[in-house]
């Protein structure tokens, strides 16, 4: 699938059916930790919670039936409080949601029954010896953070959609130009995003990246973001013989 | 053509599929849902354009965003629900036993053959058997089936307790099985352990109960519900076996393939070993402490076992005349 030699990113491209490339930003162990500790305190709540009520019922007798009812709720909450979230619309559990995180299928779909069955139930496994040992050093084996239920499973746990950022519209003063050079594709798309973020920057930041590019724009210092800038807008306005 | 060129010119579009997206999410009628595949395939034309003109990385953003919520609308499926359930009742399960015959048979072994062992040498020399129930083991035993117990006693006296024990065989049984499955992906290690200390310890509890209680107690007890049981146990392990085997030998696939497609075999045989431990929790909840002539529970007990010999061996074969 991916090609060993590919940069490991939490970016990980995903080619659909249609052979448009989507990608999707895979949640690392250290996220997926916290909103699993947030299960285990919702779920030692609802133990402790469910422990009390049957108690309490077991006061106007019949403590088995009570009890029998403790024992499939646990049961059912054990190995099944995964699923039955993961099945509804977020495909995450409240840990999950919490944290901006949810679970999916390798291939960008959403998680179906089995595979949500096969990595939750498979869990114990990426648990042990303790701690979900086991599942971390899974995670930290390839590249998209799968532990070994989600091996099986074939699911990633990846960022839920995040609100879109308002585009940062900032008028930048510098005639377009065209570069000295010929650029390749990655130079350009560096180029680009530089302009793009440039305005988040402090100047100091913007001359220093822009003073690495000195081989190219030829000047250094303010005189050298310039010409960056100018290169950059030139990029950014289309090349005239890629014209649509 | 700018990027911002592109965006004013097909935002229309996009916003028509945000639109259908946020409908088909709240389950409201839109009047474009019929042209969800069209919008989505524009968006992801829409989506190499931009990726190839490298344009401002927020138009890319929210195409890809676009892209993945369309193809994640798309993909959704309603799940069969009961119809489903019964197909795999029906056909998938009791034919994907047959399919692994080879693994059937190896497990069959692995369960039976320490059960054997334990039940036959414990009579002779108990030494092995006690050390493996424990002190604790021994009290429960012969405190079920002791040898001043007669089968026509009804076992458990209390209002409820039928219940709270299919509940216990339930969390515990049906819990060992998953574990056993799981166990598969420890290259097959855990399973094996499993199964085998499974077989070892119900065979010694067999074993015991000759030496020490009324056995006939014990067998009326244990005739209705064993045989949905002890299949329970044995597919189980293969179902934890076909995981371990994807894993140690994928065979024509990668290892990752293998795993993928090994699991969804595997999750069929566990989901119906589980079907069959909670029906053995129902039988021996319910059933098997009623007071009752052991002739009876003995009858009964030789029928489950037919049908569930002629259910694995017979359900969902296709007849050759179609």
């Amino acid at each position: 699938m991916t090609s060993p030699n590919a940069l490991a990113d939490t970016l990980q491209t995903v080619e659909l059916a249609d052979g448009v490339e989507i990608q999707l930003r895979v949640a690392g162990p250290a996220i997926r930790s916290l909103a699993w500790t947030i299960d285990a305190c919702i779920a030692i709540a609802c133990y402790i919670a469910a422990a009390i009520v049957m108690g309490m019922l077991g006061v106007f007798g019949m403590e088995n039936v009570w009890e029998g009812v403790l024992l499939l709720f646990m049961f059912f909450f054990n190995w099944f409080y995964n699923v039955f979230f993961e099945m509804t619309r977020h495909g995450a559990t409240p840990g999950q949601r919490f944290m901006g995180i949810k679970v999916a299928s390798v291939n960008g779909g959403p998680v179906r029954l089995p595979q949500s069955l096969i990595r939750n139930l498979l869990r114990f496994i990426d648990f042990m010896p303790a701690f979900y040992l086991f599942g971390f050093l899974s995670t930290l084996c390839n590249q998209r953070f799968q532990r070994l239920g989600d091996l099986v499973a074939d699911t990633v746990v990846v960022y839920a959609d995040p609100k879109p950022a308002n585009p940062l519209r900032v008028q930048i003063n510098a005639t377009p130009q065209p570069s000295p050079h010929p650029l390749s594709r990655p130079e350009q798309a560096a180029i680009l995003q530089f302009i793009e973020r440039a305005p988040l920057w402090s100047d100091d930041r913007r001359i220093e990246l822009a003073n690495l590019l000195s081989p190219l724009t030829g000047a250094t210092g303010p005189e050298g973001l310039r010409r960056l800038c100018a290169i950059g807008l030139y990029l950014r306005q289309g090349h005239p013989s890629k014209k649509s | 053509m700018t990027s911002h060129q592109f965006e004013d010119e097909n935002n229309h579009r996009w916003q028509r599929l945000e639109e259908v997206i946020d409908a088909v999410e709240t389950k409201q009628p839109h009047e474009d849902i019929e042209r969800l595949p069209t919008l989505f395939r524009q968006i992801c034309h829409d989506l190499s354009i931009a990726q190839h003109r490298l344009y401002d990385s927020a138009i890319i953003d929210r195409l890809n965003r676009l892209a993945i919520a369309g193809y994640r609308t798309l993909e959704r499926r309603l799940s069969g629900g009961w119809e489903r359930l019964a197909h795999l009742i029906l056909r998938e399960f009791p034919q994907t036993v047959r399919q692994e015959k080879k693994l059937f048979w190896f497990n069959t072994l692995l369960f039976w053959a320490p059960f054997l062992f334990f039940a036959i040498w414990t009579p002779n020399d108990p030494e092995w058997a006690m050390r493996l129930l424990g002190p604790e083991g021994m009290v429960s035993m012969e405190s079920m089936y002791g040898s001043h117990t007669s089968p026509q006693d009804y076992m458990r006296e209390e209002f409820g307790s039928n219940f709270m024990m299919f509940a216990f065989y339930i969390y515990n049984n049906v819990g060992i099985d998953l574990r056993t499955f799981a166990g598969g992906l420890l290259a097959g290690i855990g399973t094996l352990f499993i199964v085998l200390f499974n077989g070892a310890h119900i065979g010694a509890a067999t074993g015991y109960v000759h030496h020490a209680c009324n056995p006939h107690t014990f067998y009326s007890f244990v005739a209705g519900h064993s045989a949905p049981e002890l299949m329970g146990v044995v597919i189980s392990g293969m179902a934890g076996m076909r995981l371990g085997l994807s894993l140690i030998h994928p065979g024509p696939h990668d290892r990752r393939t293998s795993l993928v497609l090994g699991g969804r075999r595997a999750l069929l045989l566990i989901l119906g070993a589980c079907i069959l431990t909670s029906i053995a929790a129902v039988i021996e909840g319910f059933w098997s402490a009623n007071p009752m002539a052991p002739w009876i529970k003995y009858t009964f007990g030789a029928i489950v076992w037919s049908l569930t010999i002629a259910y694995l061996g017979f359900c969902g074969r296709r007849s050759h005349a179609t």
